[in-house]
């Protein structure tokens, strides 16, 4: 019931999440349990976020858990967002460290995977 | 005297006829007694003594005339002789049996006549009796002759009866019933049983019985070695005259008389007649009877017998073939009566379950129609138990492989038959049936079931091309529907629905459009095609093509519905289309309309409540009698302003007038003026025409311009807040505010507002949420506003990020908690933060 917002692939050893569309209150946490469930063991996560086109504090939330799950495994994460938008303007916002937001999703597989 | 002194020859000359008196008497051809008043005989001739053998020495004097008599006689004799005697003085010819010495009887005829004495009392009897031996004889053979008449003239009476109940007997059991009653009257039979072929002539059924203790009551096949068995394969009357007969030829039956203790056994095989082309007659049955005594039957009976068995298998013939022509009557009463139901459904899985519900229980007490369509098949089924899934399985795939049908056998253990549907040459599927023991087999049966398969094939077939014509039509009506509504225009925002008619309607003729004719001309359209099916998609296709070709920068709506007059001389399906055509020039905001026949175009400026409106119309597309004379109508609506453009399912309803259907429309679109706008055609469709509607559906909303002011009230739920941004996206783009300054109001605006929901209402789903947003040349001010129960601290710990974006996103916050409930008021300049 997710399927709008979140799909999944690899890269190399790394999880790929893409995220598109609209997240907000109304499903960041449905979005965050199916993430979740494909993170929980990786190795490695990219999340791309190039295609969202709104994320409020709820999103935020959401990455923020994710971010800090891997960090605690010792495991490395990358947000990819775009130069603009909305998703870059709220994680700004909210003050995201810049380690790890990227800006190309090849370059920030490519750190992951060395 | 003679002078020669011869003897006197004339003294001593008898001539032959001269009897001698005392030897006539003697012996005379008939006998003569001579007895006292009371029969005691004093004189008798010697032809009497030589007829009985009495000696003269005897009877004189011994023996009274009565005493000579058989013991019937003698009372005659007292009653009738004696007394009609003394009466008359003499009696003539009265028969009567005289009893000889040695005890024969013979037959003889008296006459007799009393003398009386000078004083008229009675002296003597003299007696005359004649032998009347021959004549009683002759009388014997005569009255049996008369009784052989009357009981072959009661046995023909009895058969003649008994012809007539068979006439009369319509079935078999009744013509068995008529037969079975024949050979007691006729023959005076003791019991009586009959023995039928069932309807493929295997095995003799015992069906009725006089007597059912006596005989084998079993059935028996054809080739059983039972005498019944026997003479119904030899097909001739056998008349078995003892127990030691059977015993040389039919053991069984033997045993069977010795057991009931009969004499003889007439076997009669029940014929048709030579009617049958392989020659000999056919034999339909056996009719049994019995004697309990040794009976030999004459010729004449036997005659009579072997007529009965002649009338009785032309009677069971009549009744089967009258049996055969009311099933026959009955197989194709059925086959037309399911037809016929099948017809009345037109989907593919109800007439598959129709199917199933006809045949059962009417012909069967479980059936399955299996139809190969789609990736996943259709399976109905009906009645119970349900046979072995395998064993069904395995016949089901020799049905389809064989492409024939497998019927059922006795002892195949699963008494399903299977009969594949076949169109074209093509197995469609197949359906399955258990049928009671008694309507299996027989060839008139499986044909009917062929005919039944042949019927239900065509109209599933039927029924898969109709849905698939459905489908076709279906997604045509989506892929025009679907194509891209111009958007990403901050002039203007497009919104449309489309809902299918939710009973099983083919899809109709409703569709909406928009597209630019220029950069800065827009059109939108919405139509209704008269008809409904793949024919009425086809034809909205080619009009909505028409009008895409028609609209140019210069024509405006009334030449462009000329122009869709003229396309219907050349598409007749196209006329009676009704069609409202809207054009705006995005620069001037000037919007021009005209409405062929179709329903008026709803408007709803940001100032006061919504217009219908009625200007601009003609005759539907095409008309003949309507005024094509085209017309359109301009006017310039207000920054803001929405426009519904809608079709007849919308407001029609059984229930209720269209009157009250416009009256019910403005009120609900008057009542969102404060909704997004995205959801909002789907939602006045939700509300007035519900789920369950019998027409399909079609909207579209175009808003014009940005309003000055956005005002939205939003339910307390997180979903709206998607659709609030959606507005406001368009509003903040119309007034050509930035995309980093929209970006921070839209993030902003939804932090306001789920706070509201998820502090203010507590996410209480009743709770309301009003935003308004206003715009200057130099900043965004947006106000939202609730009516719950703040609680700041909470948003200060688990919240505190939505109100730090708030702060971070916006140049100035203010919260203001005088009133109920909480406002929160943001402004953000136009420039950079």
């Amino acid at each position: 019931m997710t399927d709008q917002w979140v799909s999944f692939s690899r890269r190399g050893a790394a999880e790929l999440v893409h995220l598109k569309g609209e997240i907000d209150l109304a499903n960041a946490n449905d979005i965050g349990r199916a993430i979740v469930a494909r993170t929980t063991s990786a190795s490695a996560v990219l999340i791309d976020l190039t295609a969202v086109s709104f994320l409020d504090s709820a999103g935020v939330r959401l990455l923020d858990y994710i971010v800090g799950d891997l960090d605690d495994r010792g495991k490395p994460i990358r947000l990819v967002v775009g130069e603009r938008g909305a998703a870059r303007m709220t994680l700004q916002l909210c003050a995201f460290r810049a380690d790890l937001l990227a800006t190309d999703l090849d370059r920030a597989a490519t750190e992951l995977g060395g | 005297m003679s002078e020669s002194g011869g003897p006197d020859v004339t003294q001593e000359l008898r001539l032959p006829w001269d009897d001698d008196p005392e030897d006539l008497y003697e012996h005379a051809p008939c006998g003569y007694l001579t007895t006292l008043p009371d029969g005691t005989i004093v004189r008798v001739n010697e032809t009497f003594l030589t007829w009985t053998g009495h000696a003269r020495a005897d009877l004189i004097g011994h023996r009274r005339f009565r005493d000579l008599l058989t013991a019937g006689d003698q009372i005659f004799h007292e009653t009738h002789y004696a007394p009609l005697l003394a009466m008359q003085g003499e009696v003539h010819e009265i028969a009567l049996e005289v009893v000889g010495a040695d005890g024969r009887r013979l037959p003889t005829l008296v006459n007799s006549v009393l003398e009386r004495g000078p004083g008229g009392a009675p002296r003597i009897i003299r007696t005359m009796v004649f032998n009347a031996s021959e004549r009683r004889s002759y009388e014997r053979e005569l009255l049996a002759a008369r009784r052989a008449a009357e009981s072959s003239e009661q046995r023909v009476r009895v058969l003649q009866q008994i012809v007539a109940d068979l006439a009369a007997a319509p079935t078999e059991a009744e013509v068995a019933e008529a037969v079975v009653r024949a050979p007691e009257p006729a023959f005076q039979a003791t019991s009586t049983s009959i023995y039928l072929f069932d309807a493929e002539g295997d095995q003799l059924v015992a069906v009725a019985s006089t007597d059912p203790t006596t005989g084998n009551w079993d059935d028996m096949p054809r080739s059983s070695t039972r005498a019944v068995a026997e003479v119904a394969r030899r097909g001739d009357l056998h008349v078995i005259g003892s127990v030691a007969e059977a015993e040389a030829h039919f053991p069984d039956l033997a045993e069977s008389m010795r057991r009931s203790e009969r004499g003889t056994v007439v076997l009669l095989p029940l014929t048709t007649g030579p009617a049958d082309d392989q020659g000999g007659p056919v034999v339909l049955g056996v009719l049994a009877f019995s004697f309990r005594d040794e009976r030999a039957l004459t010729d004449g009976e036997l005659r009579v017998i072997r007529l009965l068995g002649q009338q009785a298998g032309q009677a069971l013939d009549r009744a089967r073939l009258y049996d055969d022509a009311r099933r026959r009557e009955e197989r194709s009463s059925f086959l037309a009566r399911t037809t016929r139901a099948l017809d009345e459904e037109h989907r593919l899985l109800q007439r598959a379950r129709r199917l199933v519900e006809r045949v059962v229980p009417e012909i069967a007490d479980w059936a399955l129609v299996r139809l190969q369509v789609g990736p996943a098949g259709l399976v109905e089924h009906h009645g119970g138990p349900a046979p072995d899934p395998a064993r069904i399985e395995a016949r089901t795939s020799e049905a389809i492989e064989t492409a024939a049908p497998v019927f059922a056998t006795d002892g195949d253990g699963l008494g399903c038959t299977v009969l594949p549907l076949i169109v074209r040459g093509r197995v469609l599927g197949t359906l399955a049936l258990r049928m009671a023991p008694d309507r299996r087999g027989g060839r008139a049966e499986q044909m009917f079931l062929v005919d039944l398969a042949d019927r239900a094939a065509l109209a599933c077939e039927n029924a898969r091309l109709y849905e698939q014509e459905r489908a076709i039509a279906r997604t045509l009506q989506r892929s025009l529907l679907a194509a891209d509504v111009p958007g990403a225009d901050p002039r203007f925002v497009v919104e449309t629905h489309y809902q299918a008619a939710a009973q099983d309607m083919e899809v109709g003729g409703d569709w909406y459009d928009a597209f630019l004719i220029t950069a800065n001309k827009l059109a939108v359209v919405v139509g209704d095609v008269v008809g409904r099916g793949i024919e009425a998609a086809t034809t909205m296709g080619q009009l909505r093509s028409a009008i895409r070709a028609l609209a140019s920068a210069e024509n405006g709506p009334a030449r462009l519905l000329e122009g869709l007059d003229r396309f219907c001389d050349r598409v007749d399906s196209a006329r009676m289309a009704t069609v409202v055509y809207v054009e705006v020039d995005l620069l001037s905001s000037e919007m021009a309309f005209a409405c062929a026949g179709h329903l008026p175009p709803l408007l709803h400026e940001p100032a006061g409540s919504p217009q219908y409106l009625l200007q601009g119309r003609s005759a539907p597309l095409g008309s003949r009698a309507g005024d094509v004379r085209r017309v359109e109508h301009r006017l310039r609506p207000a920054p803001g302003s929405r426009l519904l453009l809608y079709t007849d399912g919308l407001i029609e309803r059984r229930s209720r007038g269209i009157d009250r259907g416009f009256e019910i429309l403005a009120r609900e679109y008057a009542r969102r003026r404060d909704a997004p706008l995205k959801g909002l055609t789907a939602g006045l469709a939700d509300t007035l025409v519900g789920r369950d509607h019998a027409d399909d559906v079609c909207l579209l909303c175009l808003t014009l311009g940005a309003e000055e002011r956005l005002e939205r009230s939003i339910g307390a739920d997180p979903l709206q807040i998607a659709l609030l941004r959606a507005d406001m996206r368009g509003w903040l783009a119309g007034h050509g505010v930035d995309p980093d300054c929209l970006n921070a109001v839209l993030l902003a605006c939804s932090e306001a507002v789920a706070n509201s929901i998820e502090h203010g209402y507590d996410d209480d789903p009743f709770g309301v949420v009003d935003v308004t947003a206003t715009i200057s040349a130099d900043a965004v001010e947006i106000r939202v506003a609730d009516r719950g129960r703040w609680r700041g601290e909470d948003a200060e710990t688990a919240h505190g990020r939505g109100l730090q974006l708030i702060y971070q996103s916006m140049d100035e916050v203010a919260f203001d908690r005088a009133g109920e409930g909480t406002t929160v008021i943001m402004r953000r300049h136009r420039g950079a933060p």
